[in-house]
């Protein structure tokens, strides 16, 4: 639990002190303890923001070249490594956007002129709930679509 | 080695009344450098404790007026207080209070935005200005953050003065010890102001912090400077079981109850003194009566504390006034004492909370040492005489930390820097000093011993009631200790933040205080506000309406008196 | 009369002229029920180790001098119960911070991050006393109330893992005591101190972590001062583009 790896930079002064210190320590517990799991989980994301980003851009690419393009993107697809990556990135950005969501109230002011914000878990659910709908609309749709 | 700074006035202390004193120099000339030097962080001074309110006749009160507050305060302080000093203070208080506002103090407000006043003891009209019950906090935090915005203001964090400079008979800087890396700087200036509050710690129980050990009095006391009305020490009535943390007046100005072990407000049913006023009289005459309470019979024993307790019942308030007026004694109570105020009554005694007395000035903070200056808790100016009225003191660190800062730079102004050799080499032989200090070796005392034999002492002879044979007792005891603390051995020879040569330092700032206190009660023979004297009962106006005065003496203090400044007010009986 | 309670107070110990690094040194000593943490420490500087350093002052969770790390959470050791741990308890130096000695970090690096965000009134016009204090409704108060409770005691930055990784970042204290005069309706600086929070370091490195809110002991909720100032800062830029704006200057 204690002695976790030195640091070198954290809360260091721009002038040096006038005696020397021993180098600061990173927050015990890190990174297994709970709020840290959703912080690092969080931050991994950009994982799957890049590659979703360049498959976004192949996508397109794709239709701007024709519908041969488009229909062999659409054979690679069937690949089962794409199919795990596609779930997997699903699952992490359905846990990203719920907790984006649950974080929401946290950033609006206490009240708006007169009003009082809302309850915060009627903002978290309102916001939750819309999204499994779109989302389940959407996936009817394409199932149907395909 | 002796690494030397610079300044045109350097103050000492980084609490309400030094932060104040530092912000008025600079306003006052914005070409001056100020050092502001004190032995913690600004944010720790114990100001930030200060939970109720700061007094101030509010800016177009009806029912109120600067005649009204000053007359309040002359009686609270049994007619001892200067009335000149009281005419000043309570005609710059709304100034300064208003100042604050506009520097961003969050103060709790009325319906109609304008700020809101609540009772305090004695006085006869709501004026007590708060900010919830964290006053002191939103106060300290509101100058320290105000402060940052002047960079004329160079801040020495963790040093600890140790000594006064003097050169030509005139106070020209310190000598303070970078507590961090343990070296003596030599901080010059041209005037020199101490605000490093009171000095609470003298006493085991307490509602001060344990920077509270009375540096200043104490520089300023072996320095030559007399220190004034010394015996008079504020037992604040509400302090927690075991560890004196204070419950505030305003627990009281919102409509608290003090009950004996019988359930009764004996305020109300027995002849204390403060009439109708009740749980709202003066504090003295309440710490009194919850002492008599407890001698006849009627105290609250706990499991597991010494001593006994009356009851602070705030139930009737109910939990949504509890919750948006006194937040910080429902946190308090449940923390520290285990009672939940909402549905328990708190136990509470009288607990050592102020020092009336301090270094002897002038209205503009001016000491008999040309050069230093003096403001806050730390001064006798006198403001609160033999006893000081709640919410009067956070008030008077701002008028007079304002007074004696604008003062010192017209000092400063007009003085010479005097002989930088001479000024360096005191400050080489302090650091000489300091360093036979660190974990020296002599007999068998220890800090904490001798520390704890000061308390006992100091309680048995200056407690809520004094007998003139346990006070002459504590002098002379006091006078051993002394003796005893030379012998003290020590085990920290570090150079890097040292805090037992710290603590060392402020032992010998707390005997100091504590001898003049001892000498002023002893020489005290009659009751007055604060000196409940059991062998003279009475005021003894005609020959006792004088400040007493304690000299530091190689041989041990001596003893002189100051004319009380008199005025609108002659001294009549003390009746609520 | 009962035997005293015995504990152990394992306690990180370092004097920079004669330590390499940090070491830890155990210490049994009896102990009373309602003990503080803080108490035990002052029991062994003034009865076992005289050579231990460590700060405190006020005893009443005010003051913000006496914060460590207790069994490696960032406590105020004045507040923190010792009945709450076992036979024995960790304390350690605050997480994130360079140690000056024994259980005294270095907040140099804090200071300057309060100078940073302008903690105080910023106005086009300075007030007059003569026209006597301004009028702000008790809503209006509490709009920002909660965000000015701060005692400075860096317990956040003691949690936060941003501030392991990223040295510019201003840190949750800082940015709630910004955001706070932001709120204040006497404050006029707003732009000025949203310019500070778009930089490099600002209120946008913060990545949701939370973990300073669980650990203020004061309720300040940082992170939700944090959050606040990153919407009003997006809203503060996109009517920048759209609108000219006067400073406070």
């Amino acid at each position: 639990m204690s002695h976790a790896r030195p640091v070198i930079d954290a809360m260091k002064p721009t002038k040096p002190g006038a005696t020397r210190t021993a180098p600061p320590r990173a927050p015990d517990g890190f990174p297994s303890r709970g709020n840290y799991r959703g912080y690092l989980a969080f931050g991994f994301g950009g994982f799957f923001l890049f590659t979703l980003s360049l498959l976004v851009l192949r996508s397109v690419w794709a239709i701007g070249t024709g519908e041969a393009a488009w229909n062999r993107l659409q054979a690679g697809f069937q690949n089962p490594l794409y199919v795990i990556y596609h779930a997997i990135a699903f699952l992490w950005l359905s846990w990203f956007i719920l907790r984006l969501f649950r974080l929401f109230p946290a950033t609006q002011p206490k009240r708006f002129g007169p009003f009082q914000r809302p309850p915060d878990a009627v903002m978290v659910a309102g916001l939750s709930g819309a999204f499994v709908v779109v989302t389940l609309a959407l996936a009817t749709i394409l199932w149907g679509a395909v | 080695m002796v690494d030397v700074v610079r300044h045109d006035v350097v103050i000492v202390g980084g609490g309400c009344a030094g932060l104040r004193a530092a912000i008025a120099a600079v306003e006052a000339d914005p070409t001056l450098s100020v050092a502001l030097v004190s032995k913690v962080y600004p944010m720790r001074s114990h100001t930030v404790s200060a939970e109720g309110g700061a007094a101030a006749v509010p800016p177009g009160a009806k029912d109120d007026s600067l005649e009204k507050h000053a007359f309040d305060t002359v009686k609270g302080s049994d007619f001892l207080a200067d009335q000149d000093v009281i005419q000043y203070f309570v005609e710059e208080a709304p100034k300064e209070l208003t100042r604050l506002e506009h520097w961003g103090c969050p103060w709790s407000r009325n319906a109609d935005g304008s700020v809101a006043t609540r009772p305090f003891g004695g006085m006869q009209t709501p004026r007590t200005w708060y900010a919830t019950d964290k006053v002191g906090f939103h106060m300290l935090h509101t100058l320290f953050q105000h402060s940052l915005r002047f960079d004329r203001i160079v801040r020495y964090d963790e040093h600890f003065v140790s000594k006064l400079l003097i050169d030509g008979g005139q106070c020209r800087g310190v000598a303070a010890l970078d507590v961090r890396t343990g070296q003596v700087r030599a901080v010059l200036g041209r005037a020199v102001i101490l605000s490093t509050g009171g000095a609470g710690r003298v006493w085991p129980f307490t509602t001060n912090g344990s920077i509270k050990t009375g540096d200043g009095m104490a520089l300023a006391y072996r320095e030559g400077v007399p220190l004034e009305d010394m015996e008079f020490v504020q037992y604040h009535p509400t302090g927690l079981p075991g560890t004196g943390i204070l419950i505030t007046e305003a627990a009281r100005g919102e409509g608290g109850y003090l009950l004996n072990s019988e359930g009764e407000r004996f305020l109300t049913t027995r002849d204390y003194g403060v009439g109708t006023k009740a749980e709202l009289g003066p504090r003295d005459m309440i710490s009194r009566a919850v002492i008599q309470e407890i001698e006849a019979g009627r105290g609250i024993t706990l499991p597991g504390k010494i001593g006994q307790y009356v009851h602070l019942d705030l139930r009737h308030l109910g939990k949504a006034k509890l919750e948006s007026r006194l937040p910080f004694v429902l946190e308090l109570s449940r923390t520290y004492a285990g009672v939940d105020p909402v549905t328990q009554p708190i136990p509470i005694r009288p607990v050592l909370h102020y020092t009336m007395g301090g270094v002897a000035t002038n209205i503009d903070g001016a000491t008999a040492l040309p050069g230093l200056y003096a403001a806050g808790e730390t001064a006798c100016v006198s403001l609160n005489g033999a006893n000081r009225l709640g919410s009067n003191s956070l008030t008077e660190c701002l008028v007079f930390g304002a007074r004696s800062g604008q003062h010192a730079v017209r000092f400063a102004k007009g003085s010479s820097a005097g002989s930088e050799s001479a000024l360096l080499e005191q400050a080489k032989g302090e650091g000489a000093r300091l360093d036979g200090i660190r974990g020296r070796k002599r007999g068998g005392e220890t800090l904490a011993g001798v520390r704890q034999g000061m308390n006992e002492a100091m309680e048995a002879g200056t407690g809520v009631y004094r007998v003139q044979a346990s006070m002459q007792q504590t002098v002379s005891d006091v006078a051993a200790l002394k003796q005893r603390f030379e012998q003290v051995s020590l085990s920290d020879a570090s150079q890097v933040f040292n805090t037992e040569l710290t603590a060392a330092l402020e032992l010998r700032n707390l005997l100091d205080v504590a001898e003049a206190v001892a000498l002023a009660a002893v020489s005290r023979k009659e009751s007055r506000g604060a000196h409940a004297c059991r062998d003279f009962p009475k005021r003894n106006d005609p020959e006792y309406l004088h400040h007493s005065l304690v000299h530091f003496g190689e041989t041990g203090p001596r003893f002189s008196t100051k004319p009380v400044t008199l005025g609108t007010w002659v001294p009549e009986e003390r009746k609520y | 009369m009962a035997d005293k309670q015995k504990k152990t107070i394992v306690v990180t110990r370092f004097d920079p002229d004669k330590d390499e690094a940090p070491r830890q040194q155990r210490y049994e000593i009896p102990v009373e029920p309602d003990w503080k943490v803080l108490d035990a420490l002052n029991y062994i500087k003034d009865h076992v180790d005289g050579t231990l350093s460590h700060r405190w002052s006020c005893r009443m969770a005010v003051c913000g001098s006496c914060g460590m790390n207790v069994d490696g959470t960032p406590k105020l050791t004045c507040k923190d119960a010792l009945a709450d741990y076992g036979d024995s308890v960790e304390v350690t130096p605050l997480a994130n911070f360079p140690v000056v000695r024994d259980l005294v970090v270095d907040i140099e690096g804090f200071m300057e991050r309060l100078q940073k965000v302008k903690p105080f009134i910023l106005r086009a016009k300075e007030l007059a006393v003569e026209d006597g204090p301004t009028r702000q409704s008790p809503v209006e108060l509490d709009d920002f109330r909660q965000f000015s409770m701060c005692i400075n005691c860096m317990l956040c930055y003691a949690a936060c893992p941003v501030t392991t990784n990223e040295p510019d970042f201003l840190g949750p204290a800082a940015i709630a005591l910004g955001h706070r005069y932001n709120l204040d309706t006497r404050d006029q600086g707003q732009a000025e101190r949203n310019q500070v929070f778009r930089e490099d370091g600002g209120v946008f490195a913060c990545s949701y972590a939370g973990e300073c809110s669980e650990v203020c002991p004061k309720h300040v909720d940082p992170s939700g001062a944090i959050q606040q100032a990153k919407m009003a800062n997006v809203i503060d830029w996109v009517t920048g583009l759209v609108l000219r704006r006067g400073d406070a200057g």
